[in-house]
């Protein structure tokens, strides 16, 4: 009875003009800023470029983009159809800008709805998705700002000669550390994959200097191998 | 190093604060709008400060775990470009694997300041930009019809599912092992390129390649694998927020002590 008192409520809720005009508003404001930020985004490079004398160059740019690029336009299509419907016009639009979905801002609604106990799709669930990723975001953009301040009296030893091996070893270190996440969740497609690239690069040493073009094919053999063990799994499931 | 310095200069940190800020102000006025919607739809004042109160100690660990990811990587871009992207938009494994795709597309081979160029930064700063900007996209082009789409979902009966949508949900089930399938694609591309550099990096099978990579990306696995456990047996969630950036700290610091050794 309770319940039914509660999806009465949040129905009309739904459907007062007000709540309608915040919506639209919220989707105005959100389209404006998102477009707003990509420009600024889009124009940092530019504009460092301009104090820097130097221009980006763009077919490397491209070819970048066509070896790692790919994999991330793939993640982001695949975030957005997930996490929109959990966060709401508001909280979309602040969590696409400001980023850090998976380790922090997902989490952070969700644990904002546990705390309430609201549902998706509710007006409800849209003003608190809004509140806790806005909040988280402020929080972090704060933490970030007084962290970096207190790391300009740093610079001269981030900057010594004796800590460079661990600053050319930064992308390495997350490899290793993301390979210890990821492999345990198939380690018979991680091995397979592993050897077979490992192979690759030791016949062909010169391939070694387009690693990032190299993820396309290692992606592509790692998805293949896994429709092949998903397709099993239905039909072992089927039977 | 000189690079280093104009990278560090307050010109950028005027670019990069300047973007920031005008962020802060977004979040700003979206939570001042959803608090007076909430207080005008009759939500209770006191739950939606609770949920103030909890997003922000909630933000406060994964927060401190970022700014060390701003550590990692100011050694190679600076400080104040790592600042704006993992403030605005971007995540440290993100923003490191597109950075070092950037710098070898741009001929410097590894992410590294000893090697960087004006234009080599230029180019990974517009292509960090450029690869994660899609679920921006998204969400101005179609998140409002989308957003309406779930909403009218939601009305639904239970109970009315059809065999249709149930095929749809296995297929979902498939998209998040492919994400995973990906990611492990990705990461052994890297991983096998350190073996292939250690065995045929100066020539097929000279065995006479750097070890440091691969020593790096073994230590940052092991740090992972202790994270990991800690978590599991203490029953620690907390870790999440370090464990990527704690494991590549550590990994950086043995790379200093291992590049003597090796």
């Amino acid at each position: 009875m309770e319940n039914k008192e509660m999806l009465q409520n949040a129905e009309e809720l739904k459907n007062s003009e007000a709540y309608r005009k915040y919506l639209n508003m919220t989707h105005r404001l959100g389209r404006i800023s998102t477009v707003l930020v990509l420009i600024l985004l889009l124009s940092a490079p530019y504009m460092i470029g301009l104090f820097l004398h130097a221009v980006p160059n763009l077919p490397a740019a491209a070819k970048a983009f066509l070896g790692v690029g790919i994999v991330y336009l793939v993640s982001c299509v695949a975030e957005y159809l997930i996490y929109v419907p959990m966060l709401g016009a508001g909280g979309s639009y602040l969590a696409f800008i400001t980023g850090n979905l998976i380790n922090m801002k997902i989490p952070c609604a969700i644990n904002a709805r546990d705390i309430v106990g609201v549902k998706s799709g509710t007006p409800e669930n849209e003003i608190i998705s809004t509140l806790s990723i806005a909040t988280s975001s402020l929080v972090t953009i704060a933490v970030l700002a007084v962290g970096v301040l207190l790391m300009i009296p740093l610079q001269p030893v981030l900057q010594s000669p004796e800590l460079q091996p661990a600053f050319e070893n930064v992308v390495p270190a997350l490899f290793g550390a993301m390979a210890c996440k990821y492999y345990r969740q198939d380690m018979k497609i991680s091995l397979i994959v592993l050897c077979a690239m490992t192979l690759l690069f030791i016949l062909v040493p010169s391939l070694i200097g387009s690693t990032s073009m190299m993820v396309i094919p290692s992606g592509a053999l790692a998805i293949i191998l896994a429709y092949l063990s998903f397709r099993k799994g239905q039909k072992g499931e089927g039977k | 190093m000189e690079l280093l310095s104009l990278l560090n200069s307050p010109v950028l940190y005027l670019i990069c604060g300047g973007i920031i800020f005008f962020v802060a102000v977004i979040c700003l006025v979206f939570a001042v709008r959803a608090y007076r919607m909430g207080k005008a739809l009759g939500i209770d004042t006191a739950k939606m400060k609770r949920v103030i109160t909890a997003s922000a100690t909630f933000a406060v660990l994964p927060s401190v775990g970022i700014l060390l990811g701003v550590i990692a990587l100011s050694g190679s871009l600076g400080t104040p470009w790592p600042w704006l992207r993992l403030s605005v938009i971007g995540a440290l494994h993100y923003e490191t694997q597109v950075a070092e795709a950037a710098s070898e597309a741009v001929g410097i081979g590894r992410l590294s300041i000893s090697n960087m160029t004006p234009e080599a930064f230029v180019t990974i700063a517009l292509l960090m930009s450029f690869c994660i900007m899609w679920g921006m996209i998204f969400v101005t082009i179609h998140g409002k019809a989308y957003t309406k789409k779930l909403s009218g979902q939601t009305e639904k009966k239970p109970g009315t599912d059809s065999g249709k949508k149930k095929k749809k949900l296995n297929l979902k089930g498939f998209g998040d092992t492919a994400m995973t399938a990906m990611f492990i694609g990705l990461v052994s591309a890297y991983i096998a390129s350190y073996i292939g550099t250690i065995i045929s990096g100066n020539g097929r099978f000279t065995f006479s390649g750097s070890w440091l990579p691969l020593a790096t990306a073994a230590v940052s696995a092991i740090a992972m694998e202790v994270f990991l456990r800690i978590k599991k047996t203490g029953h620690a969630d907390w870790v999440d927020s370090f464990s990527v950036a704690g494991s590549m700290l550590l990994a950086m610091t043995a790379a200093v002590f291992l590049g003597k050794l090796l």
